[in-house]
Formats: structure tokens, sequence, C-alpha cells
């Protein structure tokens, strides 16, 4: 093992690393168990009882069928739920974490990893709800369900590189988790998840700029039985390119700076 | 192959204050035109200077300094927890830092896991630390304690846990900042036991102590700092007794 500044190929280490991180991921959801019986799934019954309310609220004021609306904002939420607490945890990742980061050489990305695998995992318990869904409006989404996959794939690497740079100017500027959530709670409600795009005027700029309809248009799609947009595939590909290229810069100037700030 | 090499090295340490902790007053600033005035510039603290040496197996280096003087920050940067601002640093081999043995436990995992987690940290492979968790465990004498959370042990059953976990590794360059210990009494034969096992498997050894006695039992080397800056290099017994008539001139003076 030859070490030498800069880390250059933190990356692969990272990955290398896999054991350590999704060790780390997993005993995290192990004591959430051991706290409660259910664990994890106070979130999940949680996000249920909130979609069901959404549900019959939004249904009566769009006056559309409960049984078109909620399956729609069902699986937009959970969906919504991955990205936004995912994205929320990481301006204070480091800080979090300082205690591993002031003492010991740790790569910064296995951190990350950690905490996209824990969100990951959460998330799979919240497929539970959809698959309530499927059961009581009887619905099966077949083969294209199957397109959810890569679709949740190029999500999470969205988050990953959106999250190496959020989470290394989250410890130098403490403030930015508080930006964060706003800007989150801001984009919740002008992502179509509790109301139809169609609501809108063809072509309305504010689903057009927004990078999270596109997310979740990816994953949304195909578990209800029909392709995602070709657009969604298109500008999550870009906005992955862009922000790697962000992350890429920023971890390579800053992300030795972590050290010092946490 | 172990071997630690420093050319030059320098660390300028940003100290970040509360106030320039807001990215939103720095973004408004920059949006009403507002000069950044030199005060809201970081601070830095020089905390090492032009620091250069090697190592290479076989060699016990002892740091010895006032608090401040640079020991810990120097073990820092030998760890990669800090890039250095200027020079270089090239090592090789598995390092292991022993700076702070009782952070980085997981309070809600139990001892076991708490050992693996710590394996894991360390770089050990799964196969490498399940193969040593037996002997861990039963080092520890904490029996069923171990499938307990480590939140609820006393911190002296922390401290043996990652005593024994720590000195477990197999290192090709060992970082210390004070000899590790468990300061159980009826433990501490068995504790310097295995800790002079452990010193003796590492190649290389940087310990950082205030402590003449660990510097000289341990160390056949030694290099004192001064705010930063290594002022004096040689054996242990010359560097000590410069240490201390430098200390003598200066309260003199």
């Amino acid at each position: 093992m030859n070490s030498k500044f800069p880390r250059s190929n933190d990356f692969i280490e990272a990955i290398n690393a896999y054991e350590l991180w999704s060790f780390l991921a997993w005993q995290d959801i192990k004591i959430k168990y051991r706290r409660s019986k259910i664990g994890p799934m106070w979130i999940t019954i949680s996000m249920a009882v909130f979609c069901i309310a959404l549900g019959i609220v939004y249904s009566q004021l769009f006056k559309t069928e409960i049984r078109e609306l909620l399956p729609f904002l069902a699986i937009g939420l959970v969906v919504w739920g991955f990205l936004s607490s995912a994205l929320g945890e990481m301006p204070n990742l480091f800080v979090d974490n300082a205690p591993y980061i002031r003492d010991m050489r740790i790569n910064p990305l296995t951190i990350i990893f950690r905490a996209l695998g824990r969100n990951v995992i959460v998330f799979g318990h919240n497929l539970l709800i959809v698959l309530g869904i499927y059961l009581v409006f009887g619905i099966w989404p077949g083969w294209v369900g199957l397109l959810a996959l890569p679709g949740f794939l190029l999500v999470v690497l969205n988050m990953l590189a959106i999250a190496i740079p959020l989470s290394i100017v989250g410890a130098r500027f403490r403030d930015l988790s508080q930006i964060t959530q706003s800007v989150l709670q801001v984009v919740f409600f002008i992502t179509p998840i509790f109301w139809f795009p169609r609501l809108l005027e063809k072509g309305s700029w504010m689903i057009a700029i927004n990078p999270a309809a596109y997310f979740i248009d990816l994953v949304r799609s195909p578990l209800l039985g029909h392709l995602p947009a070709l657009l969604s595939w298109g500008v999550s590909l870009l906005t992955l390119l862009l922000s790697s290229l962000i992350a890429a810069s920023v971890y390579r100037s800053k992300s030795m700076m972590v050290a010092f700030w946490v | 192959m172990s071997s630690i090499d420093l050319q030059h090295v320098n660390l300028d340490y940003p100290l970040v204050g509360m106030g320039s902790r807001s990215l939103k007053s720095r973004l408004l600033g920059t949006a009403t035109g507002g000069l950044i005035s030199p005060g809201d510039a970081v601070p830095v603290v020089k905390a090492l200077r032009n620091v250069t040496f090697s190592l290479s197996k076989g060699d016990r280096l002892g740091l010895v300094g006032h608090n401040g003087a640079g020991k810990s920050t120097l073990l820092k940067v030998l760890a990669g927890i800090y890039q250095p601002t200027a020079g270089a640093v090239t090592t090789t081999g598995r390092i292991v830092s022993t700076l702070n043995i009782s952070l980085g436990m997981e309070p809600e995992a139990t001892g076991l896991e708490n050992i693996v987690i710590r394996g894991l940290l360390m770089g050990m492979r799964r196969s490498e630390i399940n193969a040593k968790i037996e002997e861990i465990a039963s080092f520890t004498e904490l029996g069923d304690y171990l499938s307990m959370p480590v939140r609820i042990y006393s911190s002296g059953m922390a401290t043996r846990l990652a005593f024994a976990t720590v000195t477990a590794m197999d290192s090709d360059i060992l970082l210390m900042d004070e000899v590790i210990g468990t300061g159980d009494a009826s433990f501490m034969d068995k504790a310097e036991k295995r800790l002079n096992e452990f010193l003796n498997r590492s190649k290389i050894i940087v310990i950082a102590s205030h402590s003449d006695h660990v510097i000289k039992k341990f160390c056949n080397r030694a290099i004192l700092l001064e705010h930063g800056q290594v002022v004096h290099a040689g054996t242990p017994d010359d560097v000590i007794e410069n240490y201390h008539s430098r200390s003598v001139s200066n309260v003199g003076a």
C-alpha cells in the first residue's frame, strides 16, 4: 500500500472498502430495530399515513379518483422520501462523523457511501407501501416494472454526485444544512408528487427545470406500469454528468480540508 | 516494505471560527457588493514548519516537546489525516494510528460489533477480523458484556475493548499519542505484555509523549519540536537532555 497525496484514487478505494460501509449501513438499520421492534418501519408507517391523508384530501380537491391519485402519490412520495432524507443529512454528515475524521485516516467517500446505503435500505422498507398499493388497488406493473431498477440506480448515482459537494461544503459552512432543508421543502411542493403534471399547462417551466421531477419519473412510471419519459433518462444522465464534474472538482480541491473544518 | 519520508513539510492550520461559518452571510456579502475585509480571512496557525526526516524499518521515533509544539499535528500528518500545506509526505506500509483509542466507538453497537467496525475502519478485511475476534474477545475478559451495547460499559471496560482491538492489529507503521494503556491495576501486567508484542510487531513506531521514561524506554531516535519546528534530533537521551536544558534557560530568561 502506497499512500501519496493528494488522494486521487479515493473513489476506487471507497468501492473496494464495500465491507466497511455496507457493514456500517446495515449496523445503522440493526440499531434502529434494536431500539424499537419495528425499527425503520416507523418511517414506513408515518409515510403510509401521510400518503392516505394526502390522497383523500387531494383526490377531493382535484376531483380525481382516489384509485388514480393514491398509487401515483404513494410511489412518488416513497421516491421523494429517499431523495430528501439522503440529501437532507449530507450537509451535517462530516460533522456528525467528526470523531472518525479527526482521529484516523478515513476516506470521506466511505462515510457518504454508508449514509447512502442506509437510505437505500430504508427505501427498501418503504417499498412495502408500494406493495400495499398493488394489493389494495389490484395493480400490477408487469415487465415494465423492472425498468424501475436501472432508473433507481441512476437516481442513486445522481444523489452520490450531489452528496459529495454538499457534504464537503456543509462541513465548512454550518448553515448549509438549514438552507438545504428549506430548498428541499420548496422542491417538494413544486415537484409533481401529490399533483398530476397534466394539471399544469403543457411545457410548463416549473417541471421542466426541476431535476427532482425527472428523478421521480424514472422510478415511479415503471412501478405504475408505464415507460418513463425518454426525457427523464436524458435529463438525469445530464445532471449526473454535470454534478459529477462539480463533485470531482470540489473533492479534488477541498476534501483534504474536511479534517480541519469538522 | 515500510518507510516514512517527510520533505520540508509545512502545515498551516486554518482556524475556522463561528463568524466565518455562515454561507448565507458570505453569499449576501458578495451579492451586495460588500468587500470582504481582511478581518474576515480565516486565520491560520503555522503548526509545522519545514519538518524533514525519514524513517525505515526498525526506527522507533519519539516526539518530544511542549503542549502545542506540534507533536499531535505531526502524527496526524503521518496518519494522512492532515495534508501538508507544502512539502511532501511519502509513506509505505499499513499505518495504524492510536491517537485517541476510545473515540470512534459506536455506542449503540455491541462490543463484538465494535471490534468488527474498528477492524474495518483500520483497513482490515472481514476474514482477517474473523480470524482475530475470538482472541480479542477473550483478552478483554468482558464475557457476556461483549454482546451488549458499548453505551452501558464503564469507561474502563470501553478502554479495555478499544485497547484489545487496536493491539490485535498488524501494523507496518504505528503512530501513538502517549502510550496506550488500560489503567486497570489487575489488568496492567497482561496489558503491558500485549502492548510490547504489539510494538515489536510494528516495523516503524512514532510515539509522542510527555514522559521521558516512555521516550527512553520505547524509542531509539527522538526529535524535539518547538513551535512546529524540529529544533533538535538525535538519540532519546540526548534530545531529552536538550529539551530540559532549553526549558531551564527559557525559565531563566
